[in-house]
């Protein structure tokens, strides 16, 4: 399958609906690609905030027939921060469509905040973790606490990472924090929230939304590798706590269909919902070898200008992160990127892309590799 | 802690599955009693479910290599042995967090009032509270799985003399109200009568008349049903009253008065259930809670207090909480305002 439009909002603090941030997303892409809506043959939506919080509206396949006058079938599904990346999954296996629109919109940040890490909150298994104090960024401390008693990275490293996405997401017009570069200092100073992660060390959860859409008709950017897998919910009850192994399992499968290794990537998306993450997922993602994460930030190969530059968009860190509209977001990033048009992010001479998508902590996780044909 | 096991192919789970899903075997459970500290993490992100900043957030791990997260108000080293202490007072109230296993929140929150003895030749008397003849989900009654948890708790140890009653203080049928709310078929299932207390013998304790049942038993556990705003522990003792002797001392003197004077039994054990207590404008609310002690009005004080609850009534208001010990888990790890989400 091949990618023939993406669309995506600006990510920032907007209160417009949540329906307004997948309509414009989606009209983007269907500019992108050409078409009309006429010429979609199918939905995939996602997208957690509607139900889950303030909006108050299930239902989203009825709303979206409504919004787009059509009558295709529309699925929805929701995997948290991963909605993204397994809606674009689900749409690549789904026979006999020859256009599909993958959408996402998200409209989380609407209340007071203790309602919105409520509603995070909620991703974590409610009998044995909600009610003990699993926050998410919790769970990743805990994780991180352990991962650098085990292999000794340090909290400058991760001070590295959000560094590093924070260059790029000022050269990002899409990103919140577009032309807002923030200095290595206030990060490393920034107040802990959930100890030993800091504020800077979390991604922002902001409103927007992404499209994509897939067509079996060729175009110059092909969808090569594809890989989905999932962890158990309660993150303690996991063989290994310091990495997460649904990463290892889709990024196989995802290496495996495109029939390249890890060292053939040219530009990446990683899930950096917390630079804790995103560190872990150098190893899972077999760009590092196990407990050597460190050393590849600290390398500057994942910079702009590097080797390998991970997260040129600014990531979830400082792109931020409309929960299940971030899967589709990385997606846009990749194609244009391997399209050539990023301007000053541009990533030179890139090819092959990859994106990576976690949901809740480390329970459902994508791996996509798209090539430049 | 309680985890399930498959016997044969040796899977985990913290999950009631029951059966393993490769090869279909029962899954065996396992007990177990150690609470290592292997990571933790100082939260200063307040949130609905956890409004009181900071708590630590750890992971223990139990002497099988079983992980688990756990919320302390404490701050705990790695390595530590969480300890939970027993109660020194007769009025000392217990705290327990029950996930999903409520036969090991009942061994637990029992254990902690250590100075209980069940033998084989104890009577117990079991009160659920049995108020209204609606189905389990509205959660004004004692609910079937509690109910079966602490039977299966008596079962455990060997109790044989096991009498489960109720009275109603208006026209309801107690048998109605069982069998709406399920408890029936719970105590069919274990072969057991449900009893009304109307029609046992009554004895004069003061200006109170109570069932000579209820006297005479080694153990009366009071199931309450707990709800917010309301002395609901102490409440459901009231039917063990005589009905024409509770309404005429209700007149007389208000039920504050008869609260007093049935608080002055001294076999009665409370076990509140509060895994979703109703609130004043009767939705359940998810809490996951159970409380047990000696004294019902000290319960329905802590229980209260929880819950952020300050219209209470005036009984319970009288109540010093600061005075009260608390064994188990403490007030501050489990305290949220009940009103703010469901």
């Amino acid at each position: 399958m091949y990618i023939k439009g993406v669309g995506m909002t600006k990510f920032d603090y907007s209160t417009r609906h949540w329906w307004d941030f997948a309509y414009e997303a989606a009209i983007e892409a269907l500019r992108d690609a050409n078409m009309s809506i006429k010429d979609i043959d199918a939905i995939v939506f996602t997208s957690i905030s509607s139900a889950a919080g303030g909006e108050h509206q299930t239902h989203k396949v009825s709303f979206l027939s409504d919004l787009f006058k059509t009558n295709v079938p529309i699925i929805e599904l929701a995997s948290v921060c991963g909605g993204g990346g397994a809606a674009f999954w689900t749409a690549l296996k789904m026979k006999g469509f020859n256009n599909i629109l993958v959408l996402a919109a998200e409209k989380f940040a609407d209340n007071k905040s203790e309602i919105v890490v409520d509603w995070i909150l909620s991703a974590a298994e409610k009998v044995c973790e909600q009610t003990e104090g699993m926050l998410f960024p919790t769970q990743n401390a805990l994780i991180w606490q352990m991962y650098m008693k085990k292999y000794g990275a340090t909290m400058d490293d991760l001070s590295l990472i959000a560094f590093k996405n924070h260059q790029h997401a000022a050269l990002n017009p899409k990103a919140y924090f577009y032309q807002k570069p923030i200095d290595l200092e206030k990060i490393k100073n920034s107040p802990e929230v959930s100890s030993p992660l800091r504020l800077m060390d979390c991604s922002l959860s902001v409103n927007g939304g992404a499209a994509v859409i897939i067509s079996s008709e060729k175009t110059d950017i092909e969808v090569v590798g594809s890989g989905f897998a999932t962890d158990y919910i309660l993150t303690f009850g996991r063989d290994d706590i310091t990495h997460f192994k649904a990463t290892r399992l889709a990024a196989a499968q995802a290496f495996s269909q495109a029939g390249i290794t890890p060292a053939d990537i040219d530009v990446a998306e990683i899930h950096d919902a917390f630079t804790s993450v995103e560190l872990i997922s150098y190893e899972d993602l077999g760009f590092a070898e196990e407990g050597k994460g460190a050393e590849l930030i600290r390398s500057g190969k994942l910079n702009l200008g590097g080797s390998m530059p991970v997260n040129v968009s600014g990531g979830l860190k400082a792109k931020g992160h409309p929960i299940s509209a971030t899967g589709l977001a990385q997606i846009y990033e990749i194609v244009h990127q391997l399209r050539g048009d990023c301007n000053e992010r541009q990533v030179a001479n890139a090819k092959i892309g990859l994106t990576h998508n976690i949901g809740g902590a480390g329970g459902s996780i994508t791996v996509h590799i798209l090539k430049k044909v | 802690m309680v985890f399930y096991i498959c016997p044969k192919c040796q899977k985990k789970w913290q999950h009631p599955v029951g059966v393993c899903p490769f090869c279909f075997s029962d899954l065996e459970r396992i007990k177990t009693s150690q609470a290592k500290v292997v990571a933790s993490s100082k939260v200063l992100i307040p949130n609905l479910l956890h409004p009181k900043i900071p708590y630590y957030a750890l992971v223990v791990e139990d002497e099988k290599g079983m992980k688990y997260a756990y919320k302390s108000i404490k701050e705990r080293k790695i390595g530590e042995e969480i300890i939970f202490e027993t109660a020194e007072s007769d009025n000392a109230v217990a705290i327990w967090k029950a996930g999903y296993d409520l036969l090991d929140a009942v061994e637990n929150i029992v254990a902690l009032l250590s100075n209980l003895k069940l033998t084989e030749k104890s009577k117990v008397m079991i009160l659920p509270t049995l108020i209204s003849p609606v189905h389990n989900y509205f959660r004004d009654n004692t609910s079937t799985e509690f109910l079966s948890a602490v039977l299966e708790y008596l079962k455990i140890k060997k109790v044989k003399n096991i009498q489960v009653a109720s009275q109603s203080l208006d026209d309801a049928s107690i048998l109605s109200l069982a069998q709406k709310s399920g408890l029936s078929a719970v105590l069919a299932k274990n072969k057991i009568d449900l009893l009304d207390l109307a029609k046992t013998d009554f004895e004069e304790k003061g200006k109170v008349k109570i069932s000579k049942e209820v006297i005479d038993a080694d153990l009366v556990i009071n199931l309450s049903a707990l709800k917010s705003g309301k002395g609901v522990s102490t409440d459901n003792l009231f039917r063990s009253i005589e009905k024409e002797n509770y309404s005429a001392l209700k007149y007389l003197y208000g039920e504050d008065f008869i609260a007093k004077e049935i608080g002055k039994l001294n076999n009665v054990l409370t076990i509140g259930e509060a895994i979703h207590p109703q609130r004043s404008d009767k939705f359940s609310v998810f809490r996951s809670l159970v409380f047990a002690s000696k004294n019902s009005a000290n319960l329905d004080a802590v229980f209260n207090v929880t819950g952020m609850v300050s219209s209470l009534p005036k009984y319970l208001k009288e109540v010093d909480v600061s005075k009260i010990e608390i064994v188990g888990r403490s007030i501050l790890e489990v305290e949220r305002n009940i009103n703010v989400v469901l």
